[in-house]
C-alpha cells in the first residue's frame, strides 16, 4: 500500500514537472513563417515545412523525423536561392536548405546557444545574431565563419542594413550599429528596455524605427544613433514597426495599435484596441494594415484605423502575418491547422489548410 | 488568468524577481535565497511531518501493534479494524505525515515553474513573464535576467563539455555535473534522515530504503533534462533539509555506514 503510494507520488511528480516543461518543448513553440510567390516555408516545433500555396499540399519537411532541432526563428529566403533557419534545439545549428527539395546544404554549429532571430543576407555574407549574444558573419554559400562580434545578452531581432552598417537590437536594452568592414560597434542607443523585435528602416534609409519593452517607440538617426523622437505606448512593444513613407504602424502587448507620424511620432489613431495582445508586426497592404492578435483574430484596418474586415482562425497568433500575392498567410499556435491563408481584400479563407501531414 | 497563476505562480515569480533585484541581479543566488525562504515558511509543515512519522515509526516496534500483526496475520479485515482501534485509542492519524507532503507538493511545482518562467528562455515564456510581473516591479528594468551562475546557464540543462570535443547522444549538454550533485545530495538527505528501524518486517523502513535509491535517480534524471535553475533548487533544498533535520536532532549519521539503518545514538534520540 505504502509502496504503491510512493510510486504514485513519484509518477504524479514526474507528470506535473513534465507538464510544466512540456511547455518547454511543445507549448513554447513560436512559429516562423516566410513565403515566396508559390510556396510558404513554416518553421514550427521540430520541423520546417514547405507548403504549396495553390492547394496547401506539403512539398517537404525537414528533418524527416523529429530530433535535436526545435524552431522559433523565421526562415530566410536568400537572394542566391537558399532557405536559412536557425534551430533553438540542442543542436544549436543554423541550417541552410534547398527551398525546392528541403535538402540540407550546410549547417553552422559553432554558436554557443540557440537561434531565435532570423539572419540577414547581404551580398555574399550572412549576418546571424544568436542567443549567446554574438553576431556571426558567415559566408553565404558555405556557412563558413568569417568573423563574429560579441555584443552581449541574447539577440532575438533580425538585423537590418542601410547598405553601410548592420543594425540590430539586443535584450540588453540597446540598439547597435555594427560596421561590417571593421567588425566594430559604431554606435549604440539605449532603448529603455529590452528589444525582442527588429528595427525598421525608413524608405529613404536614414531613420530607424524600433520599439522596446520600455513601452516606447523610437525614431533614431541611422548615421549616428541620435534619437529623433520617442512615442509612448501603453505596454511593451514586441514586434517590428511597419513603415511607409508617412506613417509608422506599431502595436503593443496590451493589444493597442498605433499609427505614428513618421516625422514627429504623433499618434493619429486614438485607442484602436481590437482584441488581445499583439506580438506580430502589422502587415502593410494597399488598403491599410493587417494585424493579428493572440486571441486568434485577424483584422484589416484602413489608414484611419477603421476596421475593414476581421476573421477568426482560433488558436493563438504570435507570428507576424506574411503576404504572398493577394494572400495573407497566418501561422497560429495551438489551432487546428498549422497554416491558414486568407484573401487580403475581404478576409475570406482559402479552402485549404495546412496541417503538416 | 488561472487560479494557479493567481495564487501560486505569479506570487512566487514576483518574490523570486524581487530577491533577484535586491541582491544585485544574481539569479542563482536568488534561487538559493528563495529556497531558504520557502523552507522557512514550510518549516512547521516539515516539523509536523517529522513528528507524525516518528509516531508511526515508534508504533512499528510497539508490543501491542506487533501482537495484532501476528494474531490477525491471516485476517486482513480484523487486522485493519484492530489497527484503527489503536490509532483511535492513541490519537494517531496515520495520514498526518502525508498531509504536509501533499501541501508542499504544489509549492515545489510552483517554485519550479516560477524559476523557468522567470528565466524566460523562449519568446513565449518571456511573454508569459511580462504578464506575471506586478506593475510595481518595473519589469522592463529587470529583464533580461542574468541567467549565468558559476559555469551554468540556469535556463538550460547543465553539462560540462567532454574533453576533446567528444559527444554522447544521450548527454547532449555534456557531462552532467549538477545531475550527479543533485542525485548525491538527495541520496545523502534521504539516507541521513531515515528513521531507525528495529523491526525486520517494518514496511515503512523497506519503503524508505527503496526511496533512498529511486528518488536520487529520479531527481538526477529530471535535472538531466530540465533547466539547471531547478537543479540549484534541488541542491539547496537537499542541503537545507539536512541542516533542518540536524537542527531537530533527527540526522542519523550511522545510516551512511553499511548496514547502518539502526537506532540512532542515544544522545540523538534524547534530543528529539
Amino acid at each position: 500500500m505504502k509502496r504503491l503510494m510512493f510510486i504514485s507520488f513519484a509518477l504524479l511528480g514526474a507528470m506535473l514537472l513534465s507538464a510544466c516543461s512540456g511547455a518547454a518543448s511543445r507549448g513554447t513553440s513560436w512559429p516562423g513563417l516566410a513565403a515566396d510567390a508559390k510556396n510558404a516555408y513554416l518553421a514550427n516545433g521540430q520541423f520546417i515545412y514547405a507548403a504549396r500555396l495553390s492547394d496547401g499540399s506539403k512539398l517537404w519537411q525537414y528533418p524527416d523525423k523529429g530530433g535535436a532541432q526545435e524552431f522559433f526563428a523565421t526562415p530566410l529566403l536568400t537572394p542566391d536561392g537558399q532557405l536559412v533557419v536557425g534551430s533553438a534545439g540542442t543542436d544549436q545549428g543554423l541550417i541552410s536548405l534547398d527551398p525546392a527539395t528541403g535538402q540540407q546544404k550546410w549547417v553552422f554549429s559553432a554558436a554557443q546557444d540557440r537561434w531565435i532571430a532570423a539572419p540577414l543576407a547581404v551580398n555574399d555574407t550572412l549576418y546571424a545574431p544568436n542567443n549567446d549574444g554574438s553576431l556571426y558573419a558567415l559566408k553565404l554559400a558555405t556557412g563558413d565563419l568569417l568573423w563574429s562580434l560579441s555584443i552581449g545578452h541574447p539577440l532575438w531581432g533580425t538585423p537590418v542594413t542601410d547598405g553601410k552598417l548592420i543594425f540590430l537590437t539586443s535584450l540588453d536594452h540597446f540598439l547597435y550599429a555594427v560596421d561590417p568592414q571593421s567588425h566594430r560597434i559604431v554606435w549604440k542607443t539605449d532603448l529603455g528596455g529590452s528589444a525582442a523585435g527588429s528595427p525598421t528602416l525608413s524608405t529613404d534609409k536614414t531613420t530607424l524605427y524600433v520599439g522596446s519593452f520600455g513601452s516606447r517607440v523610437f525614431a533614431i538617426n541611422a548615421a549616428d544613433g541620435s534619437i529623433r523622437w520617442t512615442a509612448k505606448t501603453n505596454a511593451w512593444v514586441w514586434s517590428d514597426p511597419s513603415v511607409n513613407s508617412s506613417n509608422v504602424y506599431v502595436a503593443d502587448i496590451n493589444g493597442q495599435v498605433y499609427s505614428l507620424d513618421a516625422s514627429s511620432g504623433q499618434d493619429s489613431w486614438s485607442n484602436i484596441t481590437p482584441d488581445g495582445p499583439i506580438t506580430g508586426s502589422p502587415l502593410l497592404t494597399t488598403d491599410g494594415v493587417i494585424i493579428t492578435t493572440e486571441s486568434g483574430f485577424i483584422y484589416s484596418l484602413d489608414h484611419n484605423g477603421k476596421e475593414l474586415w476581421s476573421t477568426s482562425i482560433g488558436g493563438k497568433i504570435y507570428t507576424a502575418p506574411v503576404a504572398s500575392g493577394n494572400l495573407v498567410l497566418i501561422a497560429p499556435l495551438g489551432a487546428q491547422y498549422l497554416l491558414y491563408a486568407v484573401n487580403e481584400k475581404d478576409g475570406s479563407m482559402l479552402p485549404w489548410h495546412f496541417d503538416g501531414k | 488568468m488561472s487560479w494557479w497563476d493567481l495564487i501560486i505562480l505569479n506570487p512566487f515569480t514576483n518574490v523570486l524577481l524581487w530577491i533577484y533585484n535586491l541582491i544585485g541581479h544574481n539569479f542563482g543566488l536568488a534561487v538559493i535565497l528563495f529556497t531558504i525562504l520557502i523552507r522557512a515558511v514550510t518549516w512547521p509543515l516539515n516539523a509536523q511531518q517529522l513528528k507524525s512519522a516518528k509516531v508511526m515509526q515508534d508504533l512499528q516496534s510497539d508490543k501491542e501493534w506487533l501482537d495484532i500483526q501476528k494474531k490477525y496475520a491471516k485476517d486482513r479485515e480484523k487486522l485493519a479494524s484492530e489497527q484503527m482501534r489503536i490509532y483511535k485509542e492513541r490519537g494517531i492519524n496515520p495520514f498526518a505525515s502525508c498531509l504536509p507532503t501533499l501541501i508542499q507538493f504544489p509549492i515545489i511545482i510552483g517554485l519550479y515553474q516560477s524559476v523557468t518562467r522567470a528565466l524566460a528562455a523562449t519568446p513565449l515564456t518571456l511573454l508569459q513573464l511580462a504578464r506575471s510581473i506586478y506593475p510595481f516591479m518595473n519589469a522592463s528594468a529587470i529583464i533580461p535576467l542574468n541567467s549565468h551562475f558559476l559555469w551554468m546557464d540556469l535556463g538550460r540543462p547543465e553539462g560540462l563539455p567532454f574533453p576533446g570535443g567528444f559527444t554522447l547522444s544521450f548527454l547532449p549538454y555534456g557531462f552532467p555535473t549538477l545531475a550527479i550533485v543533485v542525485a548525491l545530495t538527495t541520496y545523502l538527505q534521504t539516507k541521513l534522515t531515515l528513521p531507525p528501524s528495529t523491526n525486520p518486517n517494518d514496511q515503512t523502513a523497506a519503503m524508505n530504503s527503496m526511496m533512498s535509491i529511486y528518488m536520487p535517480l529520479f531527481l538526477g534524471w529530471l535535472v538531466l533534462n530540465y533547466a539547471s535553475g531547478l537543479a540549484i533548487y534541488f541542491v539547496a533544498s537537499n542541503v537545507l533539509g539536512i541542516i533542518q533535520y540536524a537542527m531537530m536532532g533527527r540526522v542519523n549519521w550511522r545510516n551512511l555506514l553499511p548496514g547502518g539503518n539502526q537506532p540512532a545514538p542515544s544522545n540523538a534520540r534524547k534530543s528529539k
